[in-house]
């Protein structure tokens, strides 16, 4: 069983180094997309696997991270090494805020995730003089640092993949240190841990801001590869898309949000270039993956595989 | 050995096959690349866009000198992040020689970016942002629609020297389309001595008119509406609801377009419908042709997205013809765009250095008119022509670019 | 300046009657069975282009209301009884497939009514404008709308607090478990219950899209309001949706007519910060 896993592992490892000597520039921004998204569907499912808790409002980060860097580029020409961190401090300092919205739980929580969610793409969308509204902000440049910079689709991928791979092995680090184990205790069963003398709202608060920040982290990536930003990236139906492809995949697993953006954003380029009514079978997909793979891929994987081992 | 026959058995069949193959290359089809929102909010102007393009290339039999004309359909759905993502499938999956579209007037920088990304030539219909022929232009990108402040400019002149209003209320659509049309017909009005009363700016997919209809000045002396999508027929309502049309007088800046006014009713004959590059009712052979045509075809009357979309067929054609079919030279299909001289349906067109439509506005009327093939219908019938206006009105470019774009 | 202050508080209560119906229907179903149904939304559309239709076939609005909101009652009972039944408590699992239904819905009905913004035809007796004291014109259909929302939430709450299945029913939000024990069959009820919402819901579809239009996307934007008016007023509680419907339908008129800018402050900010220190709403029990 371990060697079929590693074997796997080297095998997905080798299709991504190789992919742009075998698939043309649509291919593989299509894969960096995949891998942008799969780490926002991560910073949710940190929650959402992990403490318990649903968030809608993940898009906020993300997008606020993205027009920060994109601003900081396009009118203030500033470097990379500027506005990228600035990115990722400007959605982290929102988590902040937002992180507020510890102090409730279950359905309140969610909804008032919705709420702040709602609150921002609302700025982005009315502010015009200083998001550009709808038009959004154009042109953003490729990263550059030190004299090192990006000049392809192609060397933009590797970056992606690298950053996404340091930060999927720090977030194993982090789900497997106390601070985890503690979250899951929390998802567990809440009382309990207070009993034991945890401090659930701080706890969940931290939780909040790390996954507020690697949700900016993919917006920095996002707004890198797409060169472009405007308030759709803080709207209501990417939050919760981030959290069904986490859902999809896998919730609670690492490579499981990452598997859930792939089919999501597979399936949406696959349906919509045939077939009108795709947000229909977008639809279909979040009952069908409700209803009958709650535990998603990597779960059913898993069963599957206990399955035969049992056979 | 190759025994004299077989050789000249070998040429022959290097030679028609040498042939073929370059008759191949120069038949290979034209592709076009044709982004239009086919769902969501304005799915409807996108299917008047679909239609009015495939008239075009139904009247031209699908071909422009001698190579098959092949349009490509991609769904953006008025959203900028599906129209990169569109814009860049056609462009390196489909292989596309051209691109048609975007729509909205916010997809147009972001499909902008991608012809700048990729060197693939974009022909800007209809989106409307001011900046994509102004302050942000990209060499491989024209526009072949409107610029959204050229149409405001001779409104606010209409407004002061034919209606003689001097203190107007207006309403506005808040967004960057609404804010350049809004606003240029401000500036014109108030350079002639008018007063603004009040601007009231009004979200895309405002539920409810009635807190603008209430903020109306007293002694304003007539309201301006520029609206989009669905407002349009709920300020329609609210307007009459309210009984406003016995209190004041309204008058469409951008408005009542072909496409809203199924929706609407006889209260609007008599109204101003717009200030556009645009009307159904344009009396011009051109016209008659392309209207009797359209309604044959889908049985309703066409809209200026319609008309847009036609007429980018008729432009690629002129160009593409111009340069003998060989739309793989980029440079030369640009050049050919550039100074094609068009007799469009909605009047005589022609690029500005700016790459943006020199053309006719038409202030027009909503008439009911008796159709040989719809019947009773309403319509938009032009009562005053502006010829040629330029997307600087009279100013000179560089004069208008020093002020930076109009914004709230 | 006060003329302008008085309408604007004829259209906050105008839209506040729509959100009351859209919003008790949601907010009742979470009180008593836990659920919550982000297709609530769809919903409104869907019973508001079967109205449509219905009116358009046979000019009769009264017929379009009923008949708008028996569709959505049907496609609710469907939805409960074969998806939501199957998922149990899990609110996240709730959120996830009724937001799924919505996108559904929302498409087939993109599919079928086009994407145009459609407008319910108003009865020919109710159109125009009616002069209200003061010399103010305010549309007929808007102002009867106040009393028809009016008259709902008086029947809703007659039901609730006089008759003996609102015993039940507020027993039930109070304490489910109990009613259980008592040898109530809860299950119908909750079908009962939740078969009115739906009802309400669709009928709201009919009745808004008369003065607001029916478009795509109008599902969510009532949905996010509704949202609100239900998170001001307390989740599970029927006067908090009175209460919340009234504050979010005077606080969007005025909103709109003084800071138009902030018109989404406006509506959230407040919300949030309630949120934030008192959750359970207005009127709503402890979480």
């Amino acid at each position: 069983m371990r060697g079929a896993r590693l074997a796997l592992a080297a095998a997905v490892v080798v299709a991504a180094a190789a992919l742009p000597f075998v698939a043309g520039p649509f291919w593989m921004g299509l894969v960096t997309q995949m891998i942008v998204f799969g780490l926002l569907a991560l910073s949710v499912d940190l929650l959402l696997g992990h403490a318990g808790l649903f968030s809608i409002c993940h898009g906020s980060f993300f997008a606020v991270a993205a027009y920060t860097t994109a601003i900081l580029h396009v009118r203030h020409g500033a470097p990379t090494l500027l506005a990228a961190p600035a990115g990722l401090l400007a959605g982290t300092l929102l988590g902040l805020v937002f992180g507020l919205a510890v102090r409730t739980r279950g359905v309140y929580f969610i909804l008032i995730t919705i709420a702040f969610g709602y609150v921002v793409w609302g700025v982005a969308h009315r502010w015009s003089s200083f998001t550009g509204g709808d038009n959004g902000v154009t042109n953003v440049p490729f990263p550059a640092v030190a004299g090192m910079r990006v000049e392809s689709h192609t060397e933009y991928y590797y970056l992606a993949l690298g950053v996404a791979a340091l930060c999927a092995l720090g977030y194993r680090v982090l789900i497997r240190s106390p601070f985890g184990l503690a979250l899951r205790g929390i998802k567990g069963s809440e009382s309990r841990m207070r009993t034991l003398g945890f401090d659930s709202n701080r706890h969940l608060y931290a939780a909040f801001v790390l996954s507020a920040a690697l949700a900016s982290l993919a917006g920095v990536l996002y707004v890198y590869y797409n060169r472009f930003v405007n308030p759709v990236a803080a709207s209501f139906p990417v939050s919760v898309e981030a959290a069904l492809m986490a859902i999809v995949g896998g919730s609670g697993t690492i490579v499981g949000p990452f598997i859930g953006s792939a089919i999501i954003l597979g399936l949406r380029n696959w349906v919509s270039s045939f077939f009108e009514l795709y947000a229909a079978i977008m639809g279909i997909v979040f009952i069908a993956a409700v209803l009958w793979v709650p535990e998603g891929l990597v779960g059913l994987a898993a069963r599957v595989r206990g399955r035969a081992a049992r056979a | 050995m190759l025994t004299f026959p077989r050789r000249l058995l070998a040429l022959l069949l290097l030679a028609v096959v040498a042939g073929v193959a370059g008759a191949q290359a120069q038949g290979e089809p034209i592709k076009i690349g044709f982004l239009i929102p086919l769902t969501g909010p304005l799915a409807t102007p996108g299917q008047d866009m679909r239609d009015g393009f495939g008239l075009f290339w139904e009247q031209a039999n699908h071909q422009i000198a001698g190579r098959k004309v092949q349009v490509i359909t991609a769904d953006t759905t008025c959203n900028p992040d599906q129209a990169l993502t569109q814009a860049r499938r056609v462009v390196h999956q489909e292989k596309v020689h051209f691109m048609v579209g975007p729509l909205c007037g916010h997809e147009g920088p972001a499909v902008a970016q991608v012809s700048k990304e990729t060197g693939v030539p974009l022909l800007m219909d209809t989106a409307g942002a001011d900046t994509v022929t102004k302050w942000d232009r990209t060499p491989t990108v024209v526009r072949t629609a409107v610029s959204a402040s050229q149409i405001g400019h001779p409104w606010g002149d209409y407004m002061y020297k034919e209606l003689g209003l001097r203190n107007v209320t207006f309403i506005g659509q808040d967004y960057t389309w609404g804010h350049e049309v809004t606003l240029g017909a401000v500036r014109t009005f108030t350079e002639l001595g008018g007063k603004v009363a009040k601007i009231i700016w009004n979200p895309i997919g405002t539920r409810d008119y009635g807190p603008t209809i209430a903020a109306i000045p007293a002694d304003t002396d007539g309201v301006s509406a520029v609206v989009v999508g669905v407002d349009r027929v709920r300020l329609f309502e609210a307007w009459f609801n309210f009984g406003m049309d016995k209190k004041k007088k309204i008058y469409g800046s951008y408005w009542m377009h072909q496409d809203a006014l199924p929706q609407m009713d006889d209260r609007a004959v008599g109204l101003i419908g717009n200030s556009l590059h645009y009307a159904t009712g344009l009396d011009t052979p051109e016209n008659r042709a392309f209207t009797e045509a359209f309604a044959r075809k889908y049985k309703r009357l066409p809209s200026w997205f319609a008309e847009s979309a036609y007429t980018t067929g008729l432009w690629t054609k002129t160009a593409v013809e111009a340069i003998g079919g060989k739309v793989e030279d980029r440079a030369a299909f640009l050049k050919a765009v550039r100074s094609a001289k068009i007799k469009a349906p909605r009047g005589p067109l022609r690029l500005d250095e700016y790459d943006n439509p020199v053309q006719n506005v038409y202030v027009s009327k909503i008439q009911k008119i008796k159709h040989p093939v719809l019947g009773e219908v309403l319509t938009n019938v032009p009562v005053k022509t502006y010829p040629a206006v330029s997307q600087f009105w009279t100013w000179k470019p560089e004069e208008f670019l020093k002020r930076g774009p109009y914004q709230r | 300046m006060t003329t302008s202050a008085i309408l604007q508080a004829i259209n906050g209560t105008s839209l506040a009657a729509l959100l009351f119906l859209v919003a008790s229907g949601f907010t009742v179903t979470f009180g008593l069975m836990r659920v919550v149904n982000m297709a609530y939304g769809a919903y409104y559309l869907l019973g508001g282009y079967v109205g449509l239709s219905i009116m358009q076939a046979t000019g009769s609005f009264a017929l379009a209301v009923v008949g708008g909101g028996a569709a959505v009652t049907v496609f609710g009972y469907l939805v409960d009884r074969f998806l939501i039944q199957h998922i149990g408590q899990n609110h996240l699992a709730q959120v996830l497939l009724t937001v799924g239904i919505a996108f559904v819905v929302g498409d087939v009905a993109l599919k079928i009514w086009g994407g145009d913004s459609l407008k319910v035809p108003v009865p020919v007796s109710l159109r125009g404008a009616m002069e209200l004291p003061g010399g103010m014109i305010y549309p007929t259909f808007r102002f009867l709308l106040i009393f028809f929302g009016a008259a709902i939430a008086g029947t809703l709450w007659l039901l609730y607090t006089r008759t003996q299945i609102g015993a039940v029913v507020r027993a039930g939000v109070d304490d489910r478990e109990q009613v259980s024990a008592t040898g109530i069959n809860v299950d119908r009820l909750f079908v009962m219950v939740s078969a009115l919402a739906s009802f309400l819901a669709g009928m709201a579809g009919v009745v808004g899209g008369a003065f607001l239009t029916l478009y795509p996307g109008a599902e969510w934007e009532i949905l996010i309001v509704a949202l609100v008016v239900v998170i001001v007023g307390g989740l599970g509680s029927l006067g908090g949706a009175m209460i919340g419907a009234l504050v979010v339908g005077l606080l969007d008129a005025y909103g709109r007519w003084l800071l138009p800018e902030f018109s989404y402050f406006v509506l959230f900010g407040p919300m949030a910060v309630l949120l934030l220190f008192r959750p359970q709403g207005i009127a709503g029990r402890e979480a």
